[in-house]
């Protein structure tokens, strides 16, 4: 039998790292299916077009799971002491490469990992970094000042096309919490109109979303929903009436909502007969906050590898730190004995400086090693392989040296299922990427950029091609990068 | 008369006066440290050729002055205040209002500005080299419809307070400054006014999460918490949440929003019968006789356990009978009649402490509401008393169990009384906690404000307190799973805590305690007044015909609906909800709970959650549909007669959102409705009656909040080496620019009073970190300052000072982008990418000073422009150190706290920089706070169009004195307030 799981172990397994999955014993393969893949099959009716969703045949699962730090990575020049051991980027080239200090931590995970240098999204080259993590999945000319616009970004087109496959079509968490400001996001997704879609940082709230039943008569309660939101619909449009260009603008934003709000009924009906996985809160503490940064930022990756886990959703995004040092994420740096994230950053040329701040990115690689390896661990529910190979990961940052948005630094992992070729560096900025400490004027973000970088959106035209979409493009440039599968 | 554009540099001649008649702006000034004051830097628009003229005749009044005092003393900074007022630019009469714009000669600017433009700009600033990426020729002249008017009011700032043309590099001739500031001027304001009167300066919004929340409160009558699970709210660029720009909406939060509507009509509404009260009853002769056993039971297992080694079993038991019988500094039981000690101690493993409520099965329900509102507690003759010194762990733990209700109120009475010959009046909090394993804990402080414990020994009293159970967030989520006894505990607890400040002095501040009762769930009466408030003259569960509900859900609408939308409804919108009951009511339970969920629609609508300033219709002007013109006419602001004046329900919402943060009450909404509400009389009369209301607390809380952008200091977090921070510093360190704000206000006090005030608002706490004696209590009071306080105003509170600061050092930039920003509304350039940082692996950089680092980054000639405007603000504050204590030195090196501004200016120290500011910024501090209450007033950013209108509301208050109650009434009763 092609499940012939110990369902023993596998409890004592989720026990043992952190979280009670109550899963029952198992009586036969299509079981297994109905109750761990939480809704994807029994009771929920199938929509045209769909398939791999149901039955005895392995499940076809994709899932993507992106991750943002802020304020780049350190990279001494090669003439510094600290070059050896604390650069961020890999030494070496294509599948010949050692990791440093600062990536060692990858090694076990070598051949499901791939780094890339040289890479970055065209329209904001010349802008700050900081204004840059905005654009990070969407690649769009956010700018540097004035009128702002954003477009979708890279999770919500996956999630788009596979979300109605899952209770949630998407997961969008983030250590800082809202949507923050236009080029000071709190959140890595944005909506196909372009909008910030508000992150949760606050892990009760994911949790309770994702396991515990809200209200038991939800049923009833979305026959009303329908009638409700007609009625607000109207509300709208009346309100429309009396206003002006801006302002209709303004309230279209509400009227969008209700829309939503309206697919999402019809979404949820479909759903409401499916129970919600079981899943207990064991030794998770769900009211962890930034002020225990580790465990904080563990079990915000534990909630994403629960949503994965329980086919709650297959797309989340994590931004872990926002840009620039406003709030609360820049103070996990105290995880590794820090004060403040982003002052480590401007802080290389002091003694140490750059071993204090590629050890606060040891961390954040740590945490994220920590994570692709439980997905390593995990066979791939009702699936084949193990979960990670089926679950594609994306960790970056939208500039590389002190705020330079070029040669972000990119880490993939997972997806063997999807095709993707791991265990190699691309390294596409060579030995001459701008590095060091910073000199003087002007600024390097201010130049001429040297050479130009490959537009990051070939990486997510691949990604997106490998997780079964059709498509030449994204964000309006096209072309994918073959090395990768 | 060809002079340079700044004064030559002076030698350091301390305590001298010199008068120099530089530049025809340049005033004297009575400074300590350097002796040249401007009084150029009028950023505002309100400087013209009169201004100038004024301060020509003024300098020579002055240098008499001057000259008299140059043997006295100094002014002190109240008689600065003074004097600095009498050279407002705002003390002349105002302007025309009416523009004649068309008329204004369009050949003076190629005839005379441009080619003083030309001569001493197009250098740098010209087709061939634009610096700062700025062309002067081009931008376009005409103000109004050029597109470039911000630009030319960053030029007449420029040019007037002499930082353009750079005085080292070229000069610009007196007259030819003069003659263009004063057409800048007049273009502006002109302009301002033109571009006032066409465009639309919409601040149509969405509510914010905090007025949503009090807008629930307001209207359903329960001062809870209903707006906890929307996001946060983003802040615009000057800080203020409530700006129209960006207050979006996703569907996640609208679908929030229509939980959050449901979940506060669920809880502000009840079912069925009134329930039953739970009581505990604790006197402190059972708590020692609780911690007795706890000992004897202890002594009985080291008994046990070292029954063969009489020696250790001895030993043992010898240290537990120390434990039990020596409390140290912590709290105890007192045997009132032998003086015999026990400490209080409290643990959570297997509920042990847990008391059991006594029985009340067979009270009736007369027996119930009867205690329920009475106040005197059965009081027994005390055996032993509880006693709560000061210090860390101060508090009695009262465990309660797994019964305390979900919802109603809980109400706790202590009797407490200070100790024996105690003078120090004793403060006291209420705590909520629970404890279900070693991690999974939590304690919430419930009280709002600490009680002062006053009743004198021997003659206790009764101290109570109402707590909301349903706010106690989070509760013990393993209170209906598990069992007592068990693990995780299910139990909950609270805990009352002696949190008077701890001092060394030999003054204790204890709190002796004889009992303490608890019921739970206490309603004043049933159904409850806000359940009422929705379902009026029916009896709950009343059995009612369908025709009776619809007739009763209509009835319900209309009295809900206006409120909630701010507006006369008409009966149209009221059938639609009818009928959407109507659709509901079979999908749903019963009455109650389709009624509900309409209501949760009404507080879901946009008309609720947007406010949509409309202008003023009246139906004597309304033209009918067939004679319109056009379309484009009718929507055109020039047509009707009140297009510009706000409608009276928008100005009743408008100011509810200003003072109170939250919807109008009905009285607001009756004037709106009466056509009265727009005559000044009665506006004025509202705005008193509104700042006398409590709910204008949340006013101050929220503008004080984001004006001075407090969030920094929420996360506060400071090194480990200063041990005297504590939560209650930081708590009154929060509390202190609201308290502040708050006495201005009540008092009409001067704006000005925010450079130096010889008062401050301090509780205890804060008094002992600055150093002032004779404040006991944890409440703030107004207390007057000496001369040499080094506090008074805004700019010297600790909190402020120590959220521009890193944790662990003083941060001179912070400090001076803060001030530039909060309090000038003169915010310097976002910071460049890529700060070359300072080098401290450089051996000469570590021997330098803060200061002197600052100084050698600052000579960078990427840095200079931008620092050179900021630092000196900053490192004035150098006798500051990171939690706002003030220090002589550091590590023994005295502070240097003085330093050159762009313009030779030197601030030096806090005092020179107040004196600066009062000397010679009186009318940018004013303005900037008029523009900062405006912003927040509006919701929404001010534009190039508002200038005139900002000008006009700082003129009367510049000529009104300076009160900050007078700068809210003229703000309301302006044109920019009235407008929609």
């Amino acid at each position: 039998m092609k499940l012939n799981l110990d369902s023993l172990d596998r409890r004592r397994f989720l026990r043992g790292a952190g979280v009670a999955l109550a899963l029952p014993v198992f009586g036969s393969t299509s079981n297994w299916t109905a109750i761990a893949s939480a809704g994807a099959s029994a009771g929920v009716p199938e929509t045209s077009g769909q398939s791999g969703a149901n039955g005895d045949s392995p499940r076809d699962v994709k899932r993507l799971a992106c991750f943002y730090f802020p304020d780049g990575v350190p990279m001494p020049l090669a003439e510094d002491p600290a070059y050896q051991d604390w650069s961020w980027f890999p030494h070496g080239n294509g599948t010949d490469f050692t990791f440093t200090k600062c990536m060692e931590v990858f090694q076990p995970l070598r051949n499901q990992i791939t780094v890339l240098s040289g890479f970055s999204h065209p329209d904001v080259r010349q802008v700050h970094g900081h204004s840059n993590a905005d654009q990070f999945l969407t690649a769009a000319a956010t700018g540097s000042d004035g009128p702002y616009k954003n477009s979708i970004s890279l999770d919500q087109v996956y999630a788009n096309h596979i979300g109605d496959q899952t209770r949630f079509s998407s997961l969008v968490l983030s250590t800082d919490g809202g949507t923050g400001t236009p080029r000071g996001t709190h959140t890595m997704s944005f909506s196909r109109t372009g909008r910030a879609i508000p992150a949760e940082h606050r892990p009760k709230r994911v949790f309770d979303m994702l396991f515990v039943k809200r209200d038991a008569d939800a049923a009833r309660r979305l026959a009303l929903s329908k009638s409700a939101l007609d009625d607000l619909l109207a509300d709208a449009k009346s309100l429309r009436r009396d206003l002006s260009g801006d302002d209709r603008e303004r309230l279209d934003e509400y009227l969008d909502s209700v829309r939503q709000a309206e697919q999402r009924v019809e979404k949820a009906k479909r759903w409401i007969n499916t129970p919600l996985p079981n899943v207990e809160t064991g030794d998770l503490d769900l009211d962890v906050s930034p002020e225990d940064p580790q465990r904080y930022v563990q079990t915000m990756f534990e909630l994403i590898y629960l949503a994965f886990r329980t086919d709650s959703t297959r797309v989340a995004t994590y931004q872990i730190g926002r840009e620039n040092a406003f709030g609360i994420s820049d103070r996990l740096a105290r995880a590794v004995g820090f004060n403040l994230a982003h002052a480590l950053s401007h802080e290389t040329k002091q003694p140490g400086g750059w071993e204090r701040f590629s050890t606060y990115c040891g961390f954040l690689n740590r945490e994220f090693y920590r994570f692709a390896s439980r997905l390593q661990e995990t066979p791939e529910p009702a699936g084949e392989g193990t979960m990670l190979d089926n679950t594609l990961l994306l960790l970056g940052s939208a500039s590389s040296a002190f705020h330079l948005s070029q040669n972000y630094p990119v880490v993939l992992a997972g997806g063997k299922a999807m095709g993707f070729k791991h265990g190699q560096f691309l390294n596409y900025a060579g030995s001459d990427a701008v590095g060091g400490l910073f000199d003087g004027v002007p600024e390097p973000w201010m130049k001429e950029p040297a050479k130009d970088d490959q537009p990051l959106t070939k990486v997510f035209v691949t990604m997106l091609q490998q997780l079964g979409l059709e498509t030449e493009s994204f964000a309006g440039r096209t072309g994918g990068l073959s090395e990768l599968v | 008369m060809r002079l340079p554009c700044r004064p030559p540099r002076f030698p350091l001649v301390c305590w001298m006066f010199v008068f120099v008649a530089v530049w025809p702006l340049s005033v004297i000034a009575l400074e300590g440290g350097l002796e040249v004051v401007f009084a150029a830097d009028l950023k505002t628009a309100g400087l013209d050729a009169t201004a100038i003229e004024a301060a020509d005749s003024e300098r020579e009044a002055n240098a008499d002055r001057a000259a008299e005092l140059t043997l006295a003393t100094l002014p002190s900074l109240n008689e600065l205040k003074v004097l600095g007022a009498k050279k407002s630019s705002y003390l002349k009469p105002s302007r025309a209002a009416v523009s004649q714009h068309s008329q204004r000669d369009a050949s003076v600017f190629d005839q005379t500005i441009k080619p003083i433009l030309n001569e001493a700009c197009v250098d740098c600033h010209g087709p061939y080299g634009a610096e700062a990426s700025f062309d002067i020729t081009a931008i376009d002249p005409d103000m109004i419809d050029g597109g470039d008017a911000e630009w030319w009011q960053e030029v007449l700032a420029a040019l007037s307070k002499g930082e353009m043309p750079p005085p080292d590099e070229m000069e610009m001739e007196d007259e030819d400054r003069a003659t263009v500031v004063e057409w800048l001027s007049d273009e502006i304001h002109f302009a301002s006014i033109a571009r006032r009167a066409r465009d639309s300066h919409s601040s149509f919004r969405r509510l914010t999460k905090y007025e949503y929340n009090y807008a629930l409160q307001d209207l359903l009558g329960e001062p809870w918490d209903f707006a906890k699970d929307l996001p946060p709210e983003s802040v615009s660029e000057d800080g203020f949440q409530n700006s129209s720009d960006s207050l979006h909406l996703s569907v996640s939060q609208f679908e929030t929003y229509r939980q959050l509507a449901r979940r506060a009509l669920d809880r502000v509404t009840v079912r069925g019968p009134r329930p039953d009260i739970v009581r505990w009853r604790h006197s402190m002769s059972d708590a020692a006789a609780i911690e007795q056993r706890m000992y004897q039971a202890k002594v009985k297992r080291l008994e046990k356990r070292f029954e063969d080694d009489a020696e250790k079993r001895e030993k043992q038991i010898e240290t537990a009978t120390r434990l039990y019988r020596n409390p140290g500094t912590g709290p105890y039981y007192l045997n009132v009649a032998t003086g015999e000690k026990a400490r209080a101690k409290w643990e959570y493993n297997g509920a042990v402490y847990a008391i059991e409520p006594v029985d009340t099965a067979n009270a009736s329900q007369d027996e119930q509401e009867a205690s329920a509102s009475s106040v005197a507690p059965v009081v027994e003759a005390a055996t032993h008393v509880a006693v709560l010194p000061t210090g860390k762990r101060s508090y009695l733990t009262i465990e309660l169990g797994n019964q305390i209700p979900d919802e109603g109120l809980m109400r706790v009475r202590v009797r407490a009384s200070r100790g024996h010959d105690q003078m120090r009046i004793p403060s006291m909090q209420l705590v909520f906690g629970w404890r279900a394993t070693n991690e999974g804990r939590a304690d919430v402080r419930v009280s709002k404000r600490d009680t002062p414990v006053t009743a004198t020994a021997g003659a206790a009293e009764t101290y109570e307190w109402l707590i909301p159970l349903g706010e106690i967030d989070p509760r013990n989520a393993e209170r209906k799973t598990s069992t007592m006894g068990r693990f995780p505990s299910p139990s909950e607890y609270i805990r009352v805590v002696n949190s008077s400040v701890s001092k060394d002095s030999d003054q204790p501040a204890d709190i002796v305690i004889e009992s303490v009762e608890v019921d739970a769930p206490i309603y004043a009466e049933w159904p409850p007044q806000s359940h009422q408030l929705i379902f009026a003259d029916r009896e709950p569960n009343e059995e009612l015909s369908r025709e009776e509900e619809v007739d009763y859900a209509r009835s319900i609408l209309t009295r809900f609906m206006p409120r909630a939308w701010r507006s006369s409804v008409d009966p149209a919108a009221v059938e639609n909800k009818v009928a959407l009951f109507q659709a509901m009511r079979e999908g749903s339970e019963d009455f109650q709970d389709a009624m509900l969920e309409v209501l949760a629609t009404v507080l879901t609508s946009p008309k609720f959650l947007y406010f949509a300033p409309r202008a003023f219709t009246s139906t004597e002007v309304s033209v009918p549909p067939d004679t319109q013109v056009s379309s484009r006419q009718q929507n055109s602001a020039d047509v009707k007669p009140h297009d510009r004046q706000l409608s009276a329900e928008d100005l009743a919402t408008r100011l509810s959102l200003f003072l109170w943060c939250s919807v109008p009450d009905e009285r607001l909404l009756e004037l709106a409705a009466s056509g009265t509400l727009h005559q000044p009389k009665v506006l004025l009369a509202e705005v008193d009656r509104m700042l006398a209301d409590p709910r204008h607390e949340r006013f101050v809380r929220h503008f004080v909040g984001q004006w001075l952008d407090l969030r920094a200091l929420s996360y506060l977090a400071v090194d480990k080496s200063f041990s005297q921070f504590d939560p209650s510093l930081k708590e009154a360190m929060q509390q202190e620019p609201r308290a502040f704000f708050a006495e201005l206000l009540r008092t009409d006090a001067s704006v000005l009073d925010i450079v130096h005030a010889d008062y401050a608002m301090v509780n205890e706490r804060l008094a002992v970190h600055y150093g002032i004696t004779g404040v006991e209590g944890n409440e703030f009071r107004c207390v007057s300052l000496d001369d040499d306080a080094a506090r008074g105003g805004i700019l010297t509170q600790a909190g402020l000072l120590a959220m521009n600061s890193d944790g662990e050092h003083s941060h001179p930039l912070k400090r001076g982008v803060w001030i530039l920003k909060c309090l000038l509304n003169d915010p310097p350039p976002p910071p460049p990418a890529a700060v070359p940082e300072i080098d401290l692996a450089d051996p000469e950089i570590m021997k330098l000073t803060l200061k002197q680092r600052i100084e050698d980054h600052r000579n960078q000639p990427a840095c200079m422009s931008c620092h050179q405007k900021i630092d000196p603000w900053g490192i004035a504050f150098e006798n500051y150190d990171a939690i706002g204590q003030w220090r002589d030195e550091i590590k023994g090196t005295p502070i240097d706290a003085s330093s050159a501004l762009y313009n030779e200016q030197v601030l030096d120290g806090v005092e020179g920089l107040k004196r600066y500011l009062l000397n010679s910024r009186q009318d940018q501090i004013v303005h900037a706070m008029v523009e900062k209450l405006a912003v927040f007033a509006l919701g929404r950013l001010l534009a190039f169009s508002d200038s005139a209108a900002v000008d006009e509301v700082t003129r009367a208050v510049r000529q009104d004195g300076d009160g900050l109650k007078t700068l809210v009434q003229r703000l309301v009763t302006s044109d920019l307030f009235l407008s929609p």
